[in-house]
């Protein structure tokens, strides 16, 4: 059945969801300030890390509108996937098994989500992760990925801890775990609590995203474009593939 | 792309497929930790936290300006903290109040529909969860738990706005005397350096205090005398030589506090008497430019402090002339200023006025006595009224009168005749102190409220027990004596009769009760204010006679039928609790309430002084807010619960 649909999508070329999404960003102004921008913080639950053969069985998300977080827009679903290995998603997620079989497919919670993230910009902590398998998604689906421009909040924590802490060790404190949400937030001393689903994940990550912004504003990164310079310079210099 | 003026984004459905989005768990935690909204249930505190925005603030921003900030909505503090504070017109900093995690800011002037009353900015970097001003008022009006909260709170902290007002109004500023912990640097007050090296010997440290008559000595190490790493003081002495029995050949590094805790020099003297009430050290270093060039004690700047009321006393007290005692009192108005400055409320400023009077009266007599030699008799000095109950604001008429020793029938032409010269010079004196004459004439120079023990007693069996209302209802302030001077012990004796005499006899309570069910809450039926018809208080409204009153008549009927001897209203009604006449929450209610009143009263005459009027009681409902409204008719909606009450107690008796 889904791979007739997917034929289906293919011959239709791409889905409206996708080309209106990116209609959306074909005159992105890279010039506007941080805080003019609104933003949707996100996490997706995964039954692992392989893009392959791993699914997304939860989305949560919470929005920022200047600068600050709109508890009254926030996005939460599980996803019920494809192929569940009962045990693992268990184990990593205190998600049941029973609430993965009473949730809705993708199919239903993507167009909703897309909805969601409209013309915002996508923040997440390792972004990369969730993009990645969120384009997987529409790519199969609606044969496209979403144009929103993403900030990764490790690597403007990186830039933080170098513009204006002075610390030069960005990339080996990565390798060790230094840069994991729970510990960048203790560290900065966020508000913080033991998050238990990716609603939660996404607000620790809201907290961090503003106060990031906020801090990164003091040493002159004001725009999107500069907040993009600062990101290259370090990918440059720990030589680490481009964006943040 | 401009994305400012986006619509707004859909609501999506939860999980549990409801049309709303649902607030995160830990946001609905935190609401549920934080006063006063933990006393929401459930599905209010999760409607709440819908409303909710998160921002955050580095360390450092101004979150609002004084007199120019719209309130728009509640601060939260989830992280982080703040300082409170306002400048004066010179540009220094008068007030300071730290705020932290869990505290609320702006929730007055939102209720008060004011601007921001204090100056906030950031110490630290801090996150906010922010209510909307219209919800907030929202949750104020429909949720009771809430607005008891701030109803309490409200209480004092409209004083202290009072006060910021003042403040700014530079009511305080008049003299340059006043005001010394705000505006003196640590370094006047600072005492010259004494220092010795570290490995002085105990005993050679005290020769060097004692010659020098100073109490402690800062110790420095040999290779750099220039730095100090610690103080002993005459503490150290005590504690770690004598009772420890140590030997005084030992260096002086052996008991010495180290190391030296500092303050800058230029640092304001409050914020060094907060230092040390911090951290319980009375002896700090004065340090200029990175070096330590003197000491600060505790003591320096309270003697510093001139119009403290522990100066004030000591000064009345050490008059020996009656003109001196004049000039002294109108001191007190100064200090008055400075305990409100200093923080004080309604009940603190009765109380120290109180206290101020009766020193005042004491060195009167005390004076007296030595003009016309000693009591034949022994005597007590009674206070009566407001007075009595210690709930005098500002404006204090005499209420006074005497009860003297039952003397011998020989001595008694001799002892009317002292008391009698006493009294009227004792009033007149008073008068001279800025006391006004009683217009009732309730004054000790009127021979009828100068009288023996046995008078007394009479006087008040009649009152008691006579069937006479309105005699009664005129004597009722005589029920609220208290002893101001003298023989305490004459006192006890009439309060041990009126109690006796009220087991007796019922008529005073069911009379004065009978009138106290004829007072009219100041409420109509149409739930508006009744305010004065006629005259020159037209449209105003008596909270004194109207307000305050009916919770004094209570309070001295109940206290009456139940020989409770205090005389304090706020007192009376917590032994009535306690005798579990009233129940607690009930009592409560009546304690909000009247300190409310309290409270609107005393900003209501200090404004009058402010602007140079005589104080009245005579406040202008219009003036008040909408939720000050609200709250007064709340409390004065108590007097009905009075009433029934009351009902009770009288055919009980």
């Amino acid at each position: 059945m889904r791979a007739i649909l997917d034929k289906l999508a293919l011959l239709r070329g791409r889905d409206r969801l996708i080309i209106s999404n990116n209609r959306n960003f074909e005159r992105f102004d890279y010039q506007t300030r941080l805080e003019d921008h609104s933003y949707v913080v996100f996490d997706t639950e995964l039954t692992g890390l392989n893009p392959k053969k791993d699914e997304i069985i939860a989305i949560g998300a919470v929005r920022i509108r200047n600068l600050q977080i709109d508890l009254a827009e926030t996005f939460h679903y599980y996803v019920k996937p494809e192929n569940l290995d009962h045990t693992r998603a268990t184990l990593i997620h205190q998600i049941t098994p029973q609430q993965l079989e009473e949730a809705p497919p993708l199919e239903t919670v993507l167009p909703m989500f897309l909805k969601f993230i409209e013309q915002d910009l996508l923040v997440g902590h390792y972004v990369t992760i969730d993009s990645t398998f969120l384009n997987r998604a529409t790519r199969q689906l609606y044969n496209g990925t979403v144009a929103n421009p993403s900030l990764d909040t490790m690597r403007m924590a990186q830039i933080y801890k170098r513009t204006v802490l002075g610390d030069y060790h960005g990339s080996q404190q990565i390798a060790d775990g230094r840069y994991n949400l729970q510990k960048l937030s203790g560290e900065l001393n966020l508000p913080y609590f033991e998050a238990h689903d990716a609603l939660e994940d996404a607000l620790q990550t809201a907290y961090l995203f503003i106060f990031l912004v906020k801090k990164l504003r003091t040493v002159g990164i004001k725009t999107i474009r500069e907040l993009f310079a600062a990101g290259k310079e370090i990918a440059m210099s720990a030589r680490k593939p481009d964006g943040i | 792309m401009a994305v400012k003026d986006r619509r707004k984004g859909p609501r999506v459905p939860s999980i549990n497929g409801s049309e709303h989005a649902v607030a995160p768990d830990v946001a609905v935690a935190f609401l549920k930790n934080t006063m006063p909204f933990r006393e929401l249930d459930d599905d209010a505190l999760r409607d709440l936290a819908l409303h909710c925005k998160i921002d955050f603030f580095p360390k450092g921003t101004r979150l609002l300006t004084y007199n120019e900030s719209e309130i728009t909505h509640l601060f939260l503090v989830q992280r982080g903290g703040v300082r409170a504070f306002i400048t004066d017109d010179d540009g220094e900093i008068v007030l300071k109040d730290y705020r932290g995690v869990g505290s609320n800011i702006g929730a007055l002037g939102i209720i008060r529909e004011t601007k921001a009353n204090l100056n906030i900015e950031t110490i630290e970097d801090t996150f906010c969860y922010l209510i909307p001003r219209d919800i907030f008022k929202e949750l104020v009006r429909n949720e009771s738990a809430i607005s008891h909260f701030y109803l309490k709170s409200f209480s004092d902290n409209v004083v202290a706005t009072a006060y910021t007002e003042l403040r700014k109004n530079k009511l305080t500023r008049r003299s340059t005397e006043e005001l010394l912990l705000f505006n003196t640097k640590a370094a006047e007050l600072s005492k010259p350096l004494f220092s010795v090296s570290a490995t002085t010997s105990i005993q050679e440290c005290g020769v060097i205090m004692a010659r020098q008559g100073i109490g402690s000595l800062l110790v420095y190490v040999d290779e750099d005398p220039g730095s100090m790493i610690g103080i002993i003081t005459d503490t150290d002495f005590r504690t770690k030589v004598i009772a420890e029995g140590r030997d005084t050949r030992e260096p002086v590094s052996s008991i010495m506090s180290s190391p030296l805790k500092t303050v800058p020099a230029d640092m304001l003297c409050f914020d060094v008497l907060l230092k040390m009430m911090t951290i319980s050290i009375h002896h700090l270093g004065v340090e200029q430019s990175g070096r330590v060039t003197g000491v600060i004690t505790s003591h320096d700047i309270m003697v510093q402090q001139g119009n403290s009321p522990y100066y004030l006393f000591k000064e009345i007290a050490a008059q020996s002339e009656f003109e001196g005692l004049y000039l002294l009192s109108e001191k007190i108005s100064g200090l008055v200023r400075n305990i409100i400055n200093e923080g004080a409320k309604a009940g603190d400023i009765a109380r120290m006025i109180a206290l101020i009077n009766e020193r005042i009266i004491s060195q009167i007599l005390i004076l007296l006595h030595r003009q016309l030699g000693p009591a034949p008799v022994r005597y007590s000095w009674l206070m009566f009224g407001s007075e009595g109950r210690i709930e005098q604001t500002f404006k204090t008429d005499q209420d006074n009168g005497i009860v003297y020793e039952e003397p011998n029938p020989d001595q008694r032409a001799e002892v009317e005749k002292y008391f009698g010269v006493f009294g009227e010079q004792a009033t007149y004196h008073l008068l001279k102190c800025g006391y006004p004459s009683c217009p009732d004439n309730v004054m000790v120079s009127n021979p009828e409220w100068c009288q023996s023990i046995t008078g007394w007693k009479e006087q008040f069996g009649k009152w008691i027990e006579q069937d006479e209302s309105h005699e009664q209802i005129g004597a009722s302030i005589f029920f609220d004596f208290r002893h101001g001077y003298g023989t305490e012990q004459l006192a006890v004796d009439l309060r041990n009769h009126i109690i006796t005499c009220c087991r007796r006899s019922n008529t005073i309570v069911e009379n004065l009760g009978r009138y106290f069910l004829t007072m009219q809450a100041p409420l109509s039926f149409f739930e508006q204010f009744i305010v004065e018809q006629n005259g020159d208080h037209k449209d105003r409204l008596d909270i004194k006679l109207r307000g305050l009153a009916p919770f004094v008549d209570f309070a001295r009927v109940l206290s009456l039928k139940y020989g409770i001897r205090q005389t304090n209203t706020l007192t009376r009604l917590k032994r009535l609790s306690a005798k579990k006449v009233v129940d607690k929450d009930f009592y409560l209610d009546m304690v909000d309430a009247y300190e409310l009143q309290m409270q609107l009263r005393v900003i209501h005459q200090l404004s009058q002084i402010e602007e140079g009027n005589e104080p009245d009681d005579y406040i202008l409902p219009e003036q008040l807010s909408d939720l000050e409204k609200r709250m007064l008719k709340d409390g004065f909606s108590v007097i009905g619960k009075m009433q029934s009450l009351m009902r009770k107690e009288i055919e009980e008796a």
